[in-house]
């Protein structure tokens, strides 16, 4: 059997189970069909093994080069080197198509093996529902718009032109792309809980403790996806930047800005009950714009570096984001009012006001990031004119909002739930102050100035002070379990979140970037630093020819930035190359390589101080969330919180 | 956050609920109807306009100069050999040919990307189709027309206007509606 006739019939099979299931569990729902529970376990099996045989036989037509399917014909080549060929999958339309769903399923293999004891709870069924219809979705995009497995047929001795070469020269690629459909689709199973929430109306706090890992875990997914990214493009872009506000990337922020604002804002509810269809809201939010990026990456309607080539997918999910839109909100308007939780928050200087403050401020900052990504369109729709919104729109609206969050990480770990006084406050502020005052003048010491990154170092050291009284309060307590749980675990990620603050502040405020032409043994100065051009050579692979400049940096090791060709993509790409400490980055780029022998080399460097910082706070954010999900100690239930319980006001009852 | 204990019952959700609604509508509206970004960035620069000199010596040793063409339709195809939807146009563009060679009332002419001129002779060979196919100096060619991949092809009119773009692979079919679309629109 061929690799495409044996993946069609494996999406064929995903479908049909999908269906299947979406009709086994409404019957069980309808109370005709009790023992549904097991059949939907069985389909969700068969649908998982549908979803891991396409996955497979992609892979296998990849690595045997048959270019009968016609997305190796397209994508694949002999040249291309094992690990690439391999993440050849996941650097088009149609395979990542695949990896997602197949993520998918391996989320809902999960889910059913989690609540296999919860079996006659309404809740579970009406989330398998949701997740059934989600998998339908993707399995049908596979079936129409994204079929993966067309045929071609190959003339005698053809080979493809591979994946894109900017996809193939950064190992970060066979990475950045699984990680980020972790996050992505692991956004799923909340929503699909949220869903279930809404129509069974049990918006107590029961399905918050269901999804609370499953959420924390996306999220983790979704950060280090985005580090990776950034990184990725870092190290092969040859820019000097690692950010752009590109709408692709804007697209994977915004399900984490909202992400990160329900994080904040569930604890407030499981402490006082209050903000649950605003929980929700943001769920239900956080999940239409993880599918509102996949349209913006695949669409082709925004223009962005590093979109999917156009295609026919892009109405097929805009019409999913609209029915996920328009069944959410009719959900939550059928049910918000009288699912609306009693009490009020007593003083906004509390957690939980800090917390609604937190969320207000992730609110706009996403609004603020949506509005400048779709502002070419309105703009094109509204009189024709097209524009681009660039970094200093960005740049401008979003440090402010940063800032604020940057304050509110120092303030809210130390504030009691209910109420705080302003002895408690100024006594559990005063070290994280200290710390704050201190960076800002160890870093006027070392020659830092302006106002924004020394704001930021102020304001960093303050948030990592808060951050360490609680880590510190924590473990002379509880010894090294004072790094696991939530709360904990949170505190950690928020040192990651510090680091990348600072040293997104560092390298934006102290970038210098100077292009020079040098001859062979000629040196350059820049920001401290000397290069000096060695020679170059010449190197052919298997996949590309490469040029490149051997640079010196310092009189120590030579760096060798290049020219890459990929002949059979036709196509030309600068390879950079980067010299990383801990205190700055040296990146270089080639950009002209001389026609004759004793010609200049045009050559680019950006020094930018701390970048490595940014990689570190990307990894203690994932650590942080990794303890976070693991179990801390409880709360012991009976122990009263912070300021004394008012018994007259109800904490927890559903009008 | 107010409780919403008092008598008449505010439903203060529904009303938020109505007005996010207004907006995700709109938001799908806009989305729907955007034109994809590299129409956008193309279109104005080349439809309408009198189309690029393509001039030079073809592959059996002939000499094409598409200005001499007026009159009738031309299809001008960029392709490279290597490239899958080239392949699988290209029996696409040989029908629309033998289709109009009788009457003569289009012609379609192909301009090679990157690619070495006896790779294209063997292509050609191999495929079929008998029309003008220039290889050297296509890079300007290709640049004038704001070409961003293979295939690509321009619609121009007998008025030597570029009339339409094509991005990815035709068929023949294809090209004959948009003809007749063209010239209705040019009559109406």
């Amino acid at each position: 059997m061929s690799n495409s006739a044996l993946g069609a019939a494996a999406v064929s099979i995903g479908v049909a189970c999908a269906l299947a299931g979406i009709v086994v569990v409404a019957l069980g729902l309808a109370g005709r069909r009790p023992k549904w529970f097991s059949d939907a376990s069985l389909l969700v099996a068969v649908m998982a093994a549908a979803g891991v045989i396409a996955f497979a036989v992609m892979e296998r037509a990849l690595i045997t080069r048959d270019f009968t399917v016609a997305f190796v014909a397209e994508h694949g080549s002999h040249q291309t080197p094992a690990l690439f060929n391999f993440a050849t999958l996941w650097s088009a339309l149609e395979g990542s198509i695949i990896l997602w769903t197949l993520i998918l399923c391996g989320y809902v293999v999960a889910v059913v093996r989690k609540f296999r004891d919860r079996r006659d709870d309404p809740m579970v069924a009406w989330a398998l529902l949701t997740l059934f219809v989600v998998c339908l979705f993707f399995f049908g995009l596979m079936l129409g718009p994204a079929a993966p497995f067309g045929t071609f047929d190959p003339p005698i001795g053809y080979d493809g032109p591979g994946p894109n070469p900017l996809l193939q020269n950064h190992i970060l690629m066979a990475f950045h792309p699984p990680v980020l459909y972790l996050g992505y689709v692991g956004f799923t199973v909340p929503f699909a809980f949220a869903i279930s929430a809404l129509v069974t109306g049990r918006v107590g706090e029961g399905w918050l403790l269901i999804t609370r890992r499953w959420t924390v875990m996306a999220w983790g997914f979704l950060t280090l996806g985005i580090v990776l990214g950034a990184w990725w493009s870092y190290e092969t872009l040859g820019w000097g930047g690692y950010w752009a506000w590109d709408p692709v990337e804007n697209a994977s922020f915004l399900p984490w800005l909202t992400g990160t604002a329900y994080l904040h804002s569930v604890m407030v509810q499981e402490r006082r009950g209050m903000l649950r269809v605003w929980n929700l809201s943001l769920v239900v939010s956080t999940f239409s714009l993880t599918i509102l990026g996949t349209f913006i990456t695949r669409s082709g309607v925004l223009q962005s570096v590093h979109a999917f080539v156009e295609s026919g997918i892009g109405p097929a999910i805009l019409s999913f984001f609209a029915l996920i839109v328009v069944v959410s909100l009719g959900l939550i308007a059928w049910r918000g009012d009288e699912l609306r939780a009693p009490g009020s928050i007593d003083s906004p200087v509390s957690r939980e006001g800090a917390f609604l403050a937190n969320n207000v401020a992730f609110a706009a900052f996403a609004f603020v990031v949506l509005l400048g990504t779709i502002f070419p369109l309105i703009v094109e729709a509204i009189d024709g004119r097209t524009i681009s919104v660039g970094n200093p729109y960005f740049d401008r609206m979003t440090m402010p909002i940063g800032f604020v969050l940057l304050f509110m990480m120092g303030v809210a770990p130390v504030l009691p739930w209910r109420k705080a006084s302003g002895e408690v406050l100024s006594q559990r502020l005063i070290w994280p102050a200290w710390i704050g005052a201190a960076a800002m003048v160890i870093a006027a010491l070392i020659g830092a100035r302006g106002w924004a990154p020394m704001l930021a170092f102020g304001l960093g050291g303050f948030a990592g002070g808060a951050a360490a009284r609680q880590l510190v309060l924590a473990t002379r307590r509880q010894g090294w379990r004072g790094f696991v749980g939530r709360t904990n675990g949170g505190m950690i990620v928020h040192f990651g979140v510090v680091l990348i603050a600072v040293a997104f502040a560092a390298s934006n405020a102290y970038v210098r970037q100077g292009e020079f032409n040098l001859l062979p043994g000629q040196t350059a100065e820049l920001s401290g630093h000397t290069l000096t051009y060695e020679g170059s050579d010449f190197r052919e692979y298997s996949n590309r020819s490469e040029r490149t400049a051997r640079i010196s940096i310092d009189g120590g090791q030579a760096y060798e930035p290049g020219i890459a060709t990929y002949p059979f993509a036709g196509q030309t790409i600068g390879v950079p190359s980067v010299r990383s400490t801990w205190r700055d980055d040296v990146a270089l780029s080639v950009l002209k390589f001389p026609e004759g022998a004793n010609d200049a080399v045009l050559l680019r460097a950006t020094i930018q101080p701390l970048v490595v910082w940014l990689w570190i706070g990307g990894l203690v954010m994932a650590a942080g969330t990794v303890l976070a999900v693991m179990p801390g100690r409880r709360r012991n239930p009976l122990l009263p919180v912070s300021a004394p319980v008012e018994t007259h006001e109800p904490i927890d009852v559903p009008q | 956050m107010s409780s919403g204990d008092e008598a008449p019952q505010p439903r203060p959700v529904l009303w938020v609920v109505a007005a996010v609604s207004v907006v995700a509508a709109l938001l799908l509206l806009l989305l729907a109807t955007g034109k994809p970004a590299s129409e956008r960035a193309t279109d104005g620069r080349i439809l309408g306009r009198v189309a690029p000199l393509i001039e030079g010596p073809t592959i059996d040793n002939g000499w094409y100069d598409i200005d001499q063409l007026r009159g009738q339709w031309v299809v001008v195809n960029f392709f490279s050999t290597t490239c899958v939807p080239c392949i699988r146009e290209h029996p696409e563009l040989v029908k629309f040919d033998q289709r109009h060679a009788p009457t003569g009332d289009a012609s379609v002419v192909s301009i090679s990307f990157d690619d070495s001129a006896d790779a294209v002779i063997e292509f050609f060979a191999d495929n079929g189709g008998d029309w003008p196919v220039l290889t050297e100096n296509t890079g300007s060619v290709a640049v004038n027309y704001g070409v961003t991949a293979v295939p690509e092809s321009y619609l121009v009119a007998p008025s030597g206007i570029v009339a339409a773009k094509l991005v990815g692979g035709v068929t023949a079919d294809d090209l004959d509606g948009q003809m007749a679309r063209l010239t209705q629109e040019a009559s109406s």
